[in-house]
C-alpha cells in the first residue's frame, strides 16, 4: 500500500505547479479544436479518452512501467529510444523530450537523484523507482495529470466552463486508473497507437497559423 | 535475398525461396534492381507463416514490391497468420519497400512485423497501405485481430516505431470521430534520407485533409494518410511516392 509520504511526493511531482511546463503543450488538441473537430465538452471527452486509451496515454503507461522495472542503464536507454521513436510527430517528440528533461532536472536537483535526459514517462518511471514509490499509483497519477492538462487546454480554447472541466476530469479518472492497471502486466510488445486522427492533428499543429500551445 | 554491385548496376547476389512466397525480377529500365514478391497462395490465413528477409548491400539500389494486393482471409478463432519482413540497408544503399495494399477481411487474424535496419548513410522509402474490408462488397470489419508493427533502426538505434494491436470491432473503432472518422483505408509512408527535410513542405501541400506529414528526426519524414477507400488512398499515395522516388514507381503501382 502507498504510504502518505508516497502519495504526497507523487502529488508534488504530478501537480500542474511542478515546474515542467506541462501547461504549454496540447498534444495536438489545439489543432483539433482549430479544425472544428472538437467544439464542446462531449467532443473534448471523446478526444482525450481516445488519446488516453488508444494513443499516447496507453503507450506512456507502458514506458513508465518499463522504465520503473528497467534492469540497468542500458535497458533504460533502450526504453527511452523507443519512447522517442514512437512519437507521432516532431512536436509530440519535442513535448515528451522537454517535459522529461525538465522533470529530470528539477527532480534530480531536489531529491538528489541522478536522472539523465529521458522522455517524460521514462523520466517519471525511473524517478519513481529510485524513490521507491509505488508504480501503479505513479502510473495512475501520471495519466490523470496528462488528462487534466488536456482538459485545461480545452477549457481555454473550446472554451469550457470550470464546472464542465472538473466534471470531465472526474469522468476521465476511472479510465486513467483502468489503463494504469492494465499496463502493469504489459510490456513494450503491447505498444499500440490507433488514435490516428489525434496523431494527424499533432502533425497539422506544426503548421497551424495561430496558436497558443507549443504542440 | 541480397544484392551486390556489378559495375554501376545492382544485381542479385543471393536468393533462396521456398513454400508459397516467390520472388520475380522484371527487367529494370534503370541500373537498380527491381524485385516483385508473389504469394502464390493468394493470401494469408490462420496458421500461415510468411517470412522475407532482404538486404541491399553497400552502394546498391533495390526496389521491392508485390505482384498483387495481399489478402488477410478469415481465420479460425485460435489461429493467426504471421508475416515477418526484415530489411537490411547498408551504407550508401537505397531500398524502396513499396508493397501494394494489404486487404483485411472480416474475421481475419494477422500478426505482421516489418523491421528495417539501416546504416547512417543509407536511404529507405517505405509504404504500408492497409484496406479495411472488401468495400465493393460492403464488407465491414466487425471482428478482427490485428497486430502490426514497424520498427526502423539506424545503426541499431530505433528511429521510427509504429504499432497497432487491436482485437474486436475495428469498424466501430474506426468510426469514432477522433480515431479515423469512418476511414476505409490508411497508409503510412516513411522516408529516411538525408534529403528528407526538403520534401516536408511540398508534400504537406499534396496531402488531403485527413493526412499529415512530419519530420520525426532530422532525416526521417513520416506521412500518415486516411482515406475513404483504396482508390482514393492510391490517388494520394502515387504522387507522394513518385516525388520521394525520383519520379518513378513500380509498374504494378500504375492505376
Amino acid at each position: 500500500m502507498p504510504t502518505d509520504a508516497d502519495i504526497l511526493t507523487l502529488t508534488q511531482w504530478l501537480s500542474p505547479a511542478y515546474p515542467v511546463g506541462g501547461f504549454a503543450y496540447s498534444h495536438g488538441l489545439e489543432a483539433a479544436i482549430d479544425a472544428g473537430a472538437v467544439t464542446g465538452s462531449q467532443d473534448t471527452e471523446a478526444w482525450i479518452s481516445d488519446a488516453l486509451e488508444h494513443g499516447s496515454g496507453w503507450n506512456d503507461a507502458l514506458f513508465l512501467v518499463s522504465a520503473y522495472n528497467a534492469l540497468d542503464q542500458d535497458d533504460l536507454i533502450a526504453i527511452d529510444a523507443k519512447a522517442r521513436a514512437i512519437c507521432a510527430s516532431s512536436e509530440r517528440k519535442m513535448e515528451t523530450e522537454l517535459l522529461g528533461q525538465a522533470f529530470g532536472t528539477i527532480t534530480g536537483d531536489v531529491w538528489d537523484l541522478d536522472i539523465r535526459k529521458y522522455a517524460y514517462p521514462v523520466s517519471v518511471g525511473h524517478a519513481a523507482h529510485l524513490q521507491g514509490l509505488p508504480v501503479l499509483l505513479t502510473t495512475k497519477m501520471y495519466l490523470q495529470a496528462f488528462a487534466s492538462s488536456l482538459v485545461a487546454c480545452a477549457t481555454r480554447l473550446v472554451p469550457l466552463g470550470q464546472t464542465d472541466s472538473q466534471r470531465l476530469i472526474r469522468d476521465l479518472t476511472p479510465l486513467c486508473a483502468q489503463i494504469a492497471e492494465k499496463a502493469q502486466m504489459a510490456g513494450l510488445e503491447e505498444l499500440s497507437s490507433t488514435a490516428f486522427l489525434t496523431d494527424i492533428a499533432s502533425m497539422k499543429h506544426e503548421t497551424q497559423y495561430s496558436r497558443i500551445f507549443r504542440t | 535475398m541480397s544484392t551486390k554491385q556489378l559495375g554501376h548496376r545492382t544485381v542479385l547476389d543471393t536468393l533462396r525461396q521456398s513454400g508459397s512466397l516467390k520472388c520475380l525480377f522484371p527487367r529494370s529500365p534503370t541500373p537498380d534492381l527491381d524485385a516483385v514478391l508473389l504469394n502464390t497462395a493468394g493470401g494469408v490465413t490462420g496458421g500461415d507463416s510468411f517470412r522475407f528477409s532482404g538486404k541491399a548491400a553497400e552502394g546498391t539500389a533495390l526496389t521491392l514490391t508485390t505482384q498483387a494486393c495481399e489478402r488477410a482471409y478469415k481465420a479460425q478463432p485460435d489461429a493467426c497468420g504471421r508475416i515477418i519482413n526484415h530489411l537490411t540497408v547498408e551504407g550508401q544503399a537505397r531500398l524502396n519497400w513499396l508493397p501494394q495494399e494489404t486487404i483485411l477481411f472480416n474475421g481475419s487474424a494477422l500478426n505482421r512485423r516489418l523491421g528495417i535496419d539501416m546504416a547512417r548513410t543509407a536511404e529507405v522509402l517505405m509504404v504500408e497501405p492497409l484496406i479495411f474490408g472488401r468495400t465493393a462488397m460492403g464488407e465491414t470489419l466487425t471482428d478482427i485481430r490485428l497486430r502490426d508493427r514497424i520498427e526502423i533502426r539506424c545503426e541499431g538505434t530505433p528511429v521510427f516505431l509504429d504499432a497497432i494491436r487491436f482485437s474486436g470491432d475495428w469498424h466501430g473503432h474506426l468510426s469514432r470521430p477522433h480515431i479515423a472518422n469512418g476511414a476505409g483505408a490508411m497508409a503510412l509512408i516513411v522516408f529516411a534520407s538525408q534529403s528528407a527535410e526538403g520534401h516536408l513542405d511540398p508534400i504537406r501541400e499534396m496531402l488531403p485533409e485527413a493526412a499529415g506529414a512530419t519530420l520525426i528526426q532530422n532525416d526521417v519524414l513520416v506521412i500518415r494518410v486516411l482515406a475513404a477507400n483504396s482508390l482514393i488512398l492510391r490517388r494520394t499515395l502515387m504522387p507522394v511516392l513518385r516525388r520521394l522516388n525520383k519520379d518513378t514507381l513500380p509498374r504494378c503501382w500504375m492505376l
